[in-house]
Parts: C-alpha cells; structure tokens; sequence
C-alpha cells in the first residue's frame, strides 16, 4: 500500500461517509452541507485519477456554484428546516430488493469487465489538451454547449423571475 | 479541423446553422422590440421556413461533418443523409404547426410578454432534436438530448398561470433528470469497455470476438432507459400522462409528435449503425448476435400499447387521454422498428408522417375547444358535433384516423405497419397489435358518442373559430382523408428517404 | 517528487491539522468559567434575534442562477485559452462565436433588469400632472404608486 492508495482510502471515505449521512439525515440543511463533503471527496478521487481539469471543475461548478444553489433553494422555501421528512421508510421492501439488484449488477460489472484502460502517465495537465479537442474534433459540440448554456440561461431567468403585474 | 473543413462540415449542416442563427435572431429581436413583440411569431415562422426549404432542396445530400482530424476511418459527429433529412422535416413542419396553435392559443396569449423567451426555448427544442436525430457520435446524442429537454421542461411550465402547470415542469426535470442520468452511466460503461463513442467505430468493436457480454448489455439497457424515456415507452413513460396535461396544449401537441419522432430516429440511427452486421438482399437488417434487440423490442412495445390503451380507457380529460392514446402509438411504431428491417423502416416513417397530422389536428381541436370552455372534460364535449358543427367533423376525423380506421390515412399507417409485421413472421405480435387497436377503437369512439348521441348540456360551447384557425384545421384535415385515398406520393417519398449513413 | 496536486494535498492537511491542533491546545490550557452571555450566538456584538433561518429574496437565487450558468461558461473558456493560438485564425474564431452566444445571454439578462437589484423609483414628474389635469390623472398617479411599491 504505498501513499497513493491511503489517499485514494481516506477520499473514497469522505465521499461514502458523507454521502451517507446525505441521504440519511432528516434536516435538509444539514443535507445540503453534507453534500459539500461528498463532491469534494469526488474532486480528489479526480485528481487521483490524473483528471485535473474535471476535479478543478468539480470544486468550481459542483461545490461553488450548485451547491450554493441548491442551499438558496432550501432557503427560499419558507419554513422548511421545520418539516418532517419521513417519506424515506415507506417503501422499504422495494427498494431493498431494487437497489440490491442493481448493486449485484454494479459489481458484476465492474469485476468482469475487461475495462480499456490507460496506463497513468504522470499527473500531466490535461486542460490544454482538452482545449486543442474542443478546438478541433469537438467543436460543434463546444458551439452547441454554448447555445445549450444560453438557452438554459434564458429558460431558468425565466422561470425564476417574479412576473411584473 | 481548419476553416476549409469547417466550411465543409457548416455547409453539411445548413439547416442546423438557420436554426441556431434564427434564435440567437430571436433573442436579439426580444430585447430590440421590448414593447411591441407581434412580430416575434413571424421571425420564428421565417426562420423555420427557410430551414425547410434548404433541407428540401438538398434532400439527397449526405455525408459526415465534422470528422475528426486523427480519424482513420472518415466517420464524423454528425450523419447527414436522407433518413435524418426526412425526419428534420417533420419536425420543421410540426414546428410551423406550433407556431399557428401557439398564436391561437388562449394561454399563451396570456404570457404574451414573454413571446421571446416562449420562441426561444421552440428553436432550442428544434436545434435539440435536429441534432439527435443526426447525431453519430455518443457525445453529441447526450448533448442535444440535454438541450431539448433543457427546453421542453421550461416550456412544460411556462404559463405560471395554474398550480398544473408547475406540477408538469416540476415532474418533468425530476424524472428527466434522473433518465439522463441513467443515460449517461450507460454511455461511460459503453465508452469504458470500447473506447470510442462514434456510433460507427462501436459497431467496428463489435465486432470483435472478444466482447464482455454483461457489461455490454447493462449498459445497453441503461442507455435504452433513457431513449425510452424520451419516446416514452412503457416503464419510463409515468411522467407523460402528467406533463402533457399540465403543459399548455401547444407544448403537449408539440412534445407528442416532434419530441417522439427525434426520440425514435435517435433510437433507429443508435440501432442501425451500431449494431447491423449486414444487410441481406430482402433489406433485412442482421444484428450482432450478442444483445438481442429484438426481444426487447417487441416486449417494450406491447406493455407500451397495452398500458397506453387500457389507462387511456378511463380518462375523462380528453387532454390526458390523447397522452395515453399516445403512448399506445409509441408502442406500434416500436414494433415497426421490432421488424428490424428496410420494411419496417417505411412502416415507421409513413406511420410517424401520418401520426403528426391526426395527432396535432386532434390537439388543435382540443384546444380550440378548451380556450372556449375552459376545460378538457369529455363531459364538455356533448353535443358539440350540433353546436359547432365544422370542429366536430374535423375532431371525428381525426380520432377515426388515430383508430386506424379507413378511408382516413391513419388506416393506412397501421397497414403498411401490419404488412411489414407479417411479412416478417410477427403474426403472433401483430394479432396483439390487432387487438390494441379494437381496444383503441373504444376511447376514441366514446368521444364521438358525446359529441353526436348526447344532447348538448349547458356547459356546451358553441366555437365559432376565427379563419385562421379553420385553415389550420383544412390543412390538417384535408391530407388526413387524402393521404387514406390516395397515399402513393408519401410511400414514394418516404422511399426516397430511408437510406441512413453507416459502415 | 510533488506534483502540483500533491502541493495543495500537503498545504490542506497541514491547514487542518494546524487548526485542530491549536483548538485542541487552546482547549487544554484555557480557562473555563461559561457565563450566559458568554455561550450566545456570536453576532458581532448584537444580540441574536430570530432564527437563523429566515426566508431568502428570490432575487438571490436569480443571480445564484446567472452565476452558475456564466460560471460554467468561464470553464469552458479556460481549456481555449490555452490552446487556441495553436490553430491561427480559425482557433480565434471558435471562441469568439462561443463568446458571441455568451454576450447575447449577458445581454438579455441585462435588458430584462435581472441584474438590477433594486428598480429605479421615478415619482417626481407626476406632480405636475396633477396640477395640470384633473381627477382622472390623479387616479393614474395612485395605480402608479401603488405599483412602485
């Protein structure tokens, strides 16, 4: 076990751990502030993997920017933390049986499987080479996102906004 | 890639280009013309126009743009060919269409002021399927789902004017959310075992002997869950019934036809180019032999149907019916496509061409209806084939054409659907097929019974259209009788269009 | 030898140890005699009123919203920055049509006063409206207002 795999431990920890208590604490805040936990754990287990550019973009967009939003949410809705969020026991059967179901498959998956995988090279920085595709052989998919953002820009403004009488 | 291959790549996806130009035109018209935006509804129509007609006059084109620069096969993002041409322009005319319900439509007058973002999120939805439907590249498909579903849960809610409205909007990115997702995870399995995510270059990996049978099949399924959801066939379609009866109507008839065609081209380019080994002489389309397509194909589309048509037995909301009554034709065009086969193909895109004019022309009328009485209840719908007597002739049509019915077009639809499912030894599925439709027969008739064998109840409106809409309807009603007399132009057009790009 | 990454690992655990270190020696070797006023909330010297969950301004989640999607945008920019001077002109022109799109999103939401916190109030020229016309300018004065508010 050399330092890379204790790294790798204590991430995956943080993110299950916190994931956990995400989907089991009954206070949405606390929820939302969990959460924080889990997508940093995420972003490390990134770096880990030699994806510097999505574990940078992971710390920018996921824990600057929506998870700040989904707490304006939380706070938008009156009076929510005074709630009672009990709904997650009601189906416990079926749901017991469907997620195990998909955890066989999962593992299945993931031990059987002949994945393509890449030797690491180093920990060299990606984000260049990522600009050279999106330049080139993504570059309708670059322009498009562009339009994509816009258009979500525009439907969310619209959504959002109060209407004037 | 450089500028000359750019201008190539750009010249191929004209339409698309129009498209794009038009809404940023759109948006830039919106904040120009800030008091007065009658003329927002125009642009729209001009920009959809002139797509059209680029696409018309160059319906033989095809090719790939944007081919990668290191490719050492010349396969690119996008295929353009006659299959996506014909399918773009379905979505091009049902757009038109749109424009003209939403210009009579009573709720979105409503929301006038907000006429250039409601065209804007159109276009995007227009941009977002034409580029599913010529997507190859894996990428580029979960891309332009993402922007016609960006749009489309907007649109589903975009009245604000009832809590249903929200309701719609609100269930639409929750289960859209969760389908893209679910897509996603199937695409990353896929990309993890091959490497490539061109739809081409996965059927070269296909090919190899040396395949990991259930990894590659879960993440079929997965990727399946969420064309499915889209198209919504059977166990991803529990949004659908909600949505299309909280979403404004243009946007309901709208996202029963255009959104599903783009969902089923998607599906058939995904299927055709990844995983047809060979086409034999008779135009049959032979499948790697490691997932089998066409289980899964019939199996989905008979709990489609059958749950389609039987929750569509005891709806009251005509609204909500027609969402059923919809979901029980996705079912049958999945069996078109079940046949894989030439066939089968020119089954689905004369059904699909058939569909979207008794299907909006339905929804036109419903509209119309509802604007004046200010409900969607069957109850409402008494007597109206006396009180108004043009719509309810029209509204007859049209429902006696989804049912299959001659001498209406939707029986030919159905037909050359049955040809196709015969010749291909399906008798058994297309017996259930057979007894869906008697199924259908029920629901659609009892509309008519309301209309003409009960007497008009005081809720009953009398609409009196303006001419505009009477048009609109004559266009839509006229080709729909036409096209079951005399439907040799459409066949011979749709066979004109059913080659599709591949290796 | 450390990569970058490696750097920032090392600098955020010694963030963390420094500060549970000093908390656990400061815990040790203070003094403890809690007072009532000593255990509130502090809140810069105020004493805390209300709960700390109070209902936000839309107005908050609007500009959280233009955030998030110009933030994503920015992103984007970043893997362009870097190699667009590799491809002459045409690297030049991909970004500028994405930045043309961008600036058509930023105008809209300028145009439609999403970024405007608070509107401007104009109430000053109607009094001399009232003076000049009669009753009925004066009922149009009270809807204005009522709406300013």
């Amino acid at each position: 076990m050399n330092i890379y795999d204790i790294i790798f431990y204590l991430f995956a920890a943080i993110t299950l751990v916190s994931g956990f208590f995400v989907v089991s604490t009954k206070n949405i805040v606390h929820a939302g502030f969990y959460l924080l936990f889990t997508l940093f754990g995420v972003a490390g287990l990134y770096v880990l993997l030699g994806a510097d550019f999505i574990a940078i973009v992971q710390l920018l967009v996921y824990v600057g920017g929506i998870l700040i939003l989904l707490l304006f949410g939380v706070m938008l809705t009156n009076k929510i933390t005074s709630v009672d969020l009990r709904s997650g026991t009601s189906y416990i059967i079926p749901a017991v049986i469907g997620v195990g179901i998909l955890w066989g498959a999962l593992t299945a998956v993931l031990f059987k499987t002949s994945w393509r995988s890449k030797a690491p090279s180093g920990m060299d920085p990606t984000t260049s080479e990522i600009g050279r595709l999106l330049i080139t052989d993504y570059v309708l998919v670059f322009e498009l996102l562009g339009i994509l953002l816009l258009v979500a820009l525009i439907g969310a403004a619209s959504i959002a906004r109060r209407d004037k009488e | 890639m450089d500028l000359t291959n750019l201008y190539y790549s750009l010249r191929l996806i004209l339409p698309e280009v129009i498209v794009s130009v038009a809404l940023l035109i759109i948006v830039i018209a919106d904040l120009i013309l800030h008091r007065d935006k009658k003329s927002i509804p125009y642009i729209a129509l001009t920009g959809m126009l002139a797509a059209l007609a680029f696409m018309i006059t160059d319906l033989a084109q095809q090719g790939f743009a944007f081919i990668p620069s290191k490719s050492q096969h010349m396969f690119g993002m996008v295929a353009v060919d006659a299959f996506g041409t014909f399918f773009k322009i379905l979505i091009i005319i049902s757009s038109v269409f749109i424009v003209f319900f939403s210009n009579s439509s009573l709720e979105i007058q409503k929301v006038s002021d907000r006429i250039g973002e409601y065209y804007t999120l159109i276009y995007g939805m227009i941009l977002g399927m034409m580029f599913m439907i010529s997507a190859s590249d894996l990428i580029l498909i979960y891309l332009s789902i993402e922007l016609l579903s960006l749009s489309s849960y907007v649109l589903a809610g975009f009245t604000k004017l009832r809590d249903r409205n929200s309701e719609a909007s609100l269930k639409y990115i929750i289960y859209g959310a969760v389908s893209s997702g679910i897509m996603l995870f199937g695409i990353s399995i896929l990309y993890g075992i091959s490497g490539t995510t061109n739809l081409m270059a996965l059927n070269k990996f296909f090919q190899s002997p040396e395949l990991n049978l259930l990894t590659l099949s879960f993440s079929l399924i997965l990727i399946f869950a969420g064309i499915g959801y889209k198209i919504s066939a059977a166990p991803f379609h529990f949004w659908t019934p909600d949505v299309y009866e909280g979403a404004p109507i243009a946007i309901t008839a709208y996202l029963s036809v255009a959104s599903k065609a783009a969902g089923f081209a998607l599906l058939i380019r995904f299927i055709r180019t990844s995983f047809v080994a060979v086409v034999d002489a008779q135009g049959n389309w032979i499948l790697f032999d490691f997932f089998d397509w066409r289980s899964l194909l019939i199996i989905i589309s008979i709990l489609t149907m059958t749950l389609g048509n039987f929750s569509a037995l005891w709806q009251n909301n005509l609204k909500r019916m027609l969402a059923y009554s919809s979901i029980a034709h996705a079912g049958y065009i999945l069996l078109g496509l079940a046949v894989l086969s030439v066939h089968g193909l020119i089954a689905i895109m004369v059904y699909f061409l058939i569909y979207l004019l008794m299907n909006l022309g339905a929804f036109f009328i419903v509209m119309l209806i509802a604007d004046k009485s200010g409900s969607e209840n069957i109850d409402d719908y008494s007597g109206l084939g006396y009180t108004s007597p043009l719509l309810g002739v029209a509204l007859s049509i049209f429902l006696i054409s989804l049912t299959g019915i001659p001498p209406t077009a939707g029986f030919i639809a159905k037909l050359y659907l049955f040809i196709a499912l015969v010749d291909a030894n399906m008798i058994a599925v297309a017996v259930i097929a057979l007894l869906n439709t008697v199924v259908s027969l029920y629901y659609y008739v009892r509309v008519l019974k309301h209309m003409y064998l009960t007497k008009p109840s005081a809720s009953t409106s009398s609409v009196r259209a303006v001419g505009i809409n009477y048009a609109v309807v004559l266009i839509l009603t006229i080709p729909v009788i036409l096209f079951g007399l005399y439907f040799t132009p459409i066949l011979e057009f749709v066979k004109n269009c059913i080659s599709i790009l591949s290796i | 030898m450390l990569t970058e990454f490696g750097k920032i690992f090392v600098f955020l655990l010694v963030a963390i140890i420094f500060v549970a270190v000093s908390i656990f020696i400061a815990k040790l070797i203070r003094p403890v005699r809690p007072t009532k006023e000593k255990l509130k909330t502090y809140e810069c010297g105020e004493n805390p009123v209300g709960t700390p969950w109070i209902k936000f301004n839309i107005r908050f989640y609007v500009v959280a919203l233009i955030f998030l999607i110009f933030d994503v945008e920015v992103v984007l920019l970043f893997p362009w920055a870097l190699s667009y001077k590799e491809y002459g002109f045409y690297g030049f022109l991909v970004g500028i049509i994405f930045l043309v799109i961008l600036a058509v999103g930023m105008a809209y939401e300028w145009r439609k006063g999403d970024l405007e916190w608070a509107r401007p109030k104009p109430n000053i020229p109607y009094l001399k409206k009232i003076i000049k016309n009669q009753t009925g300018e004066i009922n149009q004065l009270q809807s204005e207002e009522s709406k300013i508010e």
